[in-house]
Formats: structure tokens, C-alpha cells, sequence
């Protein structure tokens, strides 16, 4: 089980802040956030225990995922 | 003196407020060519007259309110007016930028500019309409804060049938008129708040400027412009930047990204992480308290948040208020922030630097080296300080003097968070080294958007690696001189964001995005070659519709390149007036916790590598060792 938290835009747009799921691969999490499809999941920035990971990363039990798109500002 | 290019009224008004004498400053069509508008004709303008022995409270002193050729012509984000003077702060000059719609009043009153110099013998609001100016006491003004001011001005100017006259006004608080050296001057709910203007105003017993007028400000080729500004609306309003993620969470929204990347200051920039951050983050401001957004005048952005404060609706925190009110300080009580916020718009001050003079008192008192009851986290009694810091009461008298001089007195130079005597923005810039150089060489001190912004491809919009040297100065010059000529213009630096692709920032997974962020650091002789001979880009970006909007508005000849070499100018410009002022290589540092301190233990390169970045960056500008433009320099700009 991971524990995804989501930030920026795809948080508002989906109503979403976190959420866990059971997933072992990078496509099976693509698949299972509320309210997204997973090419638009795809083209979120994925941090998994605060780095960015391979497509190929396989989950472990506890992992903290955290999605956010990219940003500006000033 | 009139001009033959659109979207300048062709006037400048200079007032001396000594004599009240009013006079016509002569700016020429081809220091229009030269020096555009906003920022960097203040420069030129302060550049005529300071010798850089002024002082910013004295009569020598100007205070330099300036607007762009696109200031109010209808093009995207370009209501912006500029306010330049010699610095309390710092002592070099400083440049302050303001939405809202001051500027647009002030061409409608036939001004390009207003010139103020001198000091009013009693206490003065100035109305200006048309071609007519009036000096008014401003006894009953004084002492009143900025929402009352303007309120009670509006009143002032209520006409016959009831109605007030539309105007624009600028006026300082509280803090201004008792000199706090970070005081703002406030417009509407806009704030222009960084390097102490607002003192400067206050010092010359000047509690307000109210404009308005009749004018029609003049555009080139309006069928061009009004089609191309169509364009112009519709391809910000689909950028994912400037069409969705600044709407939806305004800059803000930038927290957990910056949190994510181990840029957001914390406990007076001695950590890039923030445990509780969510807590006052963009995402709850936007989720709970955000009633509205609220934009500038034609601006398709609306970055701006509105929330409730006591029942009635005022303007939301930007990012920086956001985190140096927030982890800065240990507080993650966001409604505490929003009260803060308001209170410090009122008094007319900055909330960037209150904000890090407080968290370095608070250190100071942590490691024993000033007892003054400040503890991080501790947060109550925090409004009664920023009162007590406006009126000069207590120990809200030594904070008026911000964080350098508090250091001087008491110690802890190396926690003392500024450069150049201005406090930085929130960014922590030992994960974002290339805009640590940008704060150090900034031109009117800790400015993360003078500084060239880098972080936007430090972790933010982009990923390039966040500690590396290479390829950092090029870009940050780069950008620098971009930025400044789009505030030089009229418009707001938010639309730069154009400059990047929307694929770049819509597809941070793909392949190509990949590759920039790979290659990018490595491109800096290529980038050099750009800066060097901009001229070869003979071109409009399709991306970048800013240059063919400026040949629409004004009639002037405008490619990429050229728009880059205005930008070099107005840069090199500051940097000259600075140095009649002692600005060198040895005032562009930033305090020892940022380059000598590494952030992260294990991460060696977690540190703003500075003197290497320096080093790459004057050569980069052409300048010498000293860190100054060379005489050949300036004269290839027609600076001298």
C-alpha cells in the first residue's frame, strides 16, 4: 500500500489531496488516481520518498508518493 | 517634449517639492529608442542627475514614477508602473513594479512620468488632472492607513453629481511617513514593496499622488495591435502557466513545488523543507479561504487571491508573504498569515523584508545575541510588532531598520538573510544556486526576479540540476535582460512564461522535456553567443508575441534580438549608476549560511557556489574583474 498525496493544479481540478493505493508499478498507480485518466497522470511529476524515480521503479509497502504539476510564479 | 511614436504621451512632468515649481522634462524619441520606458528610463533619468553621493533622505534624492509604451495601449498584463529612487535600504538605486491601475491614470493625465525631488515643507497630497496640478495639505491624511487614505481621497474627489472621478492613486502608510527602510507604496490593494520607496515618499512629506485625466493614449497601428493582442489573450490564456496554474492557485501555488525541491525557506533560510507546509500552502489558500481572483488591469492572468479578513474581502498573500510568514517563522496558522498580510498592506510595508527581519531577530534571540522576546513559532503578539515596527515603538524601532543593520548591532551577520541590504525572497537558494547568483548581483539587492528568476528552470517549470554551476551565469544574464525589457515595456514579468514552449510544461515526463533539462546547463556557450550578438536573432519568436506587439503599440522596429539588447542596456545602466555608488564585486555577496553552510549534510553541492558563479557571470556581461561594465561596454550599449 502507498500513500499518495497530490498537489498543484491536479489537486484542485480533481478535488483530490490524498488517497492510498495498492500498487506495485508505476502503470498500475497511473491507473488508480480518482478522477484522472492515466495520460493525464502521465503528465505529472512523480516523487517517490521525495525523489524522482524510474518508469520502471517498483513500489514498496509505505512509499509516500507525491504528484504535482509544474509551476511559476514570482 | 512630444513624440513620434506610439504608445508614449511624450511628457514628463518633474515636480520640486521644495519650491512647487512644475516643470516639462525634456526625454528625447531617441532616448525612447534607447531607454524604452519604466525601469530603465528611471534609470536613465536618475542616471543624469545622481553623481552617487546622494543620500535617500535628502533633497538630492528622486523619486521616479514611470510607465511603459504598453502601459494601458490594451496589450496582455500591461498595467504596470515602475518607482525608482536611491534606496534607504541599500544606498544604491532600487526599482519597485506595480500592477493595479495607476499607470493607466497617469498616461490618461498625458504622462509618461512624474519626477519628484525635493522635500514639501508641510504635509502634501498632490492632485494631478490633465495639465493641471494642485498641492493639498495632507494633515488629515497623515497617520491614517493605506485603505483609509485612499478612501478618504476618493471622497475628496467626489464631483458635483456625487461620483468620484475615476483616478489612480499612490500613497504610503504608517511606516512611510515614520521612515521604516522597508516601507512600500501601496496602490489600490497593489503594492510597488520592495527597497523602501515608501520611506523616500515619507521623507518627502508626501502622503499621496491621485491622477486622472481625459488623454487617449496614442497606438501605432491599433487594427495590428488589437489583432495580435487577440492572439496575444488567447495564447496566454491556453498556457498552462499563465492560463491555468497561476489562476487556479496564484503564485501561491508555487509552495509545495518549492517544498518538493528543497527551495522553500524555513526557519530563517537555515533549512529548504518545511514539515507542515501543507498547512500554508497555495492549495488550502485556494481550497478554503480564496473568495475570488482578481486581476490588473487587461490582465488575462488573475493571479491575484482575495479573501475575508473581518467580514470584508481584501487581496490574499503572494508566495513570498506566504513562506517567510509561514515556515519562515515555524507558523503553519494560515489564517494568521492572511491577517498579517492585510496589516502589513495597510501600514505599507514590505512584507518580504518584515518578514526576514523578524525570523532573523528571532534567531538572534535564539542563540543568545539579542534579547528581544522574538521565538520562532510563538506567534502571537506578531500584529502588535509590525504596528509597533510602522510607528517606530519599542523594539518595533530597531526592526524598522531591517536585518542588516540589526546584525551590525548585535551579530549573526551569517543569518542575516540579505543582499546588498534587501532581504531576499522565499526561494532558498542553496537548491536553486543559479538564482543565489542572481540575488547576489542583483541590482537592487535580495530580488529573485532582478536576479533573473533562474528557479523557474531550477526545479520549478523545468528540472535542470538544481546544484550545478554550469551554464547558470549565461542563463541568469539571459534572463535578466529578458525580464528587464518586458518590465521596461509596461507588462507584467508574468508574461515571460510564454517564452517557454506550453509542451515544455504540459509534458514535464517526455522524452524532449528530459533532454532539455539534460542539456540545457551545458548550453551556456551557445546561450553566451545569443547574449553576445543578439542582433543575429533578426526575428519574432512565435512564442514570444511581445516584440511584434511593441512594433504595433509604439512604431518602432523591434526583433527578438534587439529587445534582448534593450534589456542588456537597462541592466548594465542600474549596475552603472550603482557603481558611482561603490557597488563592485565585494557588495554582490550573500550572507555566509548560503555559500559556505551546506543545506544538506550528505550533498556537498547543496551551497550557492558563489565566487565560481560570479567569476562566469562578469565575463559573461563583458565586465572586469571588479564585477563593473567596461567603459567599451557602455559605449557599444550608448550608455555614455
Amino acid at each position: 500500500m502507498v500513500k499518495v498525496k497530490m498537489f498543484g493544479v491536479a489537486r484542485l481540478k480533481t478535488g483530490v489531496s490524498e488517497f492510498e493505493a495498492d500498487v506495485h508499478t508505476m502503470d498500475e498507480l497511473k491507473n488508480s488516481v480518482p478522477g484522472m485518466t492515466k495520460n493525464e497522470v502521465k503528465d505529472l511529476v512523480i516523487l517517490v520518498n521525495g525523489k524522482a524515480v524510474s518508469r520502471w521503479y517498483r513500489f514498496n509497502d509505505g512509499d509516500e508518493v507525491v504528484m504535482l504539476s509544474p509551476a511559476g510564479g514570482g | 517634449m512630444a513624440t513620434q511614436y506610439g504608445g508614449y504621451m511624450g511628457k514628463v512632468l518633474k515636480i520640486d517639492l521644495t519650491t512647487k515649481e512644475v516643470s516639462e522634462y525634456p526625454f528625447s524619441d531617441r532616448e525612447r529608442e534607447l531607454f524604452i520606458g519604466s525601469k530603465t528610463m528611471a534609470a536613465k533619468i536618475l542616471g543624469d542627475h545622481l553623481k552617487g553621493t546622494e543620500k535617500a533622505f535628502s533633497t538630492e534624492n528622486l523619486l521616479v514614477v514611470t510607465t511603459g509604451p504598453l502601459t494601458g495601449t490594451g496589450a496582455p498584463s500591461a498595467s504596470r508602473f515602475n518607482i525608482s529612487t536611491v534606496s534607504p535600504q541599500t544606498g544604491y538605486i532600487t526599482s519597485s513594479n506595480c500592477g493595479g491601475h495607476f499607470g493607466y491614470y497617469l498616461k490618461k493625465a498625458g504622462l509618461d512620468a512624474l519626477i519628484l525631488t525635493g522635500q514639501c515643507e508641510e504635509k502634501t497630497w498632490i492632485e494631478i488632472q490633465n495639465d493641471s496640478v494642485k498641492f493639498h495639505n495632507a494633515d488629515d491624511l497623515w497617520g491614517m492607513k493605506t485603505t483609509r487614505t485612499q478612501e478618504t481621497l476618493d471622497d475628496k474627489l467626489r464631483m458635483k453629481n456625487g461620483r468620484v472621478r475615476k483616478n489612480g492613486k499612490i500613497c504610503i502608510g504608517p511606516a512611510g511617513e515614520n521612515l521604516v527602510l522597508y516601507s512600500s507604496i501601496v496602490s489600490n490593494d497593489r503594492v510597488s514593496g520592495r527597497g523602501g520607496t515608501g520611506a523616500v515618499m515619507g521623507w518627502m512629506r508626501l502622503k499621496a499622488v491621485c491622477v486622472s485625466g481625459t488623454k487617449e493614449i496614442p497606438i501605432y497601428d491599433k487594427d495590428k495591435m488589437i489583432a495580435h493582442t487577440k492572439k496575444w489573450f488567447k495564447y496566454l490564456r491556453k498556457h498552462p502557466l499563465t492560463g491555468d496554474q497561476l489562476p487556479r492557485l496564484g503564485t501561491a501555488g508555487l509552495v509545495s513545488s518549492m517544498q518538493m525541491r528543497g527551495m522553500l525557506s524555513t526557519k530563517n533560510y537555515s533549512r529548504g523543507q518545511y514539515e507542515d507546509f501543507e498547512k500554508v500552502s497555495g492549495e488550502v489558500l485556494a481550497e478554503k479561504y480564496n473568495i475570488v481572483n482578481k486581476g490588473c488591469l487587461t490582465c488575462p492572468i488573475r493571479c491575484a487571491r482575495t479573501v475575508e479578513i473581518d467580514g470584508r474581502p481584501v487581496k490574499g498573500p503572494e508566495l513570498e508573504t506566504l513562506v517567510l510568514l509561514g515556515g519562515g517563522i515555524l507558523n503553519n496558522d494560515l489564517e494568521a498569515v492572511l491577517k498579517w498580510n492585510y496589516e502589513l498592506d495597510e501600514l505599507g510595508m514590505d512584507t518580504i523584508s518584515a518578514a526576514n527581519t523578524l525570523s532573523y531577530a528571532m534567531e538572534a534571540n535564539e542563540k543568545g545575541l539579542w534579547d528581544n522576546g522574538l521565538k520562532f513559532s510563538e506567534i502571537e503578539g506578531i500584529s502588535k510588532i509590525f504596528e509597533d515596527i510602522a510607528y517606530r515603538r519599542g523594539i518595533g524601532n530597531e526592526l524598522a531598520e531591517g536585518s542588516k543593520r540589526l546584525s551590525e548591532k548585535y551579530g549573526g551577520k551569517e543569518f542575516a538573510i540579505h543582499a546588498k541590504g534587501m532581504e531576499l525572497a522565499a526561494y532558498e537558494p542553496r537548491k536553486a544556486v543559479g538564482l543565489g547568483l542572481g540575488y547576489a548581483v542583483s541590482n537592487r539587492g535580495g530580488c529573485h526576479l532582478n536576479g533573473g528568476y533562474l528557479v523557474i528552470l531550477e526545479g520549478l517549470g523545468l528540472s535542470i540540476n538544481q546544484t550545478t554551476y554550469h551554464g547558470k551565469a549565461d542563463l541568469t544574464m539571459m534572463f535578466q535582460d529578458l525580464m528587464e525589457m518586458i518590465s521596461a515595456s509596461g507588462q507584467c514579468l508574468f508574461t515571460s512564461y510564454a517564452f517557454f514552449p506550453a509542451p515544455l510544461l504540459k509534458h514535464p515526463n517526455s522524452w524532449y522535456v528530459k533532454l532539455v533539462n539534460g542539456v540545457l546547463p551545458y548550453c551556456g556557450a551557445v546561450v553566451r553567443l545569443m547574449n553576445k550578438y543578439p542582433e543575429m536573432l533578426k526575428l519574432h519568436l512565435p512564442v514570444f508575441h511581445h516584440t511584434k506587439g511593441f512594433e504595433y503599440a509604439t512604431g518602432m522596429k523591434m526583433t527578438f534580438g534587439h529587445y534582448m539588447r534593450c534589456g542588456e542596456r537597462g541592466y548594465n545602466l542600474e549596475r552603472e549608476i550603482n557603481r558611482r555608488f561603490g557597488v563592485n564585486a565585494n557588495k554582490d555577496a550573500l550572507p555566509s549560511r548560503l555559500v559556505k553552510t551546506l543545506q544538506d549534510p550528505k550533498d556537498p553541492t547543496s551551497k550557492v557556489p558563489l565566487e565560481k558563479l560570479k567569476k562566469v557571470y562578469y565575463h559573461a556581461r563583458g565586465w572586469d574583474s571588479h564585477g563593473l561594465p567596461t567603459k567599451k561596454l557602455l559605449k557599444k550599449l550608448e550608455i555614455i
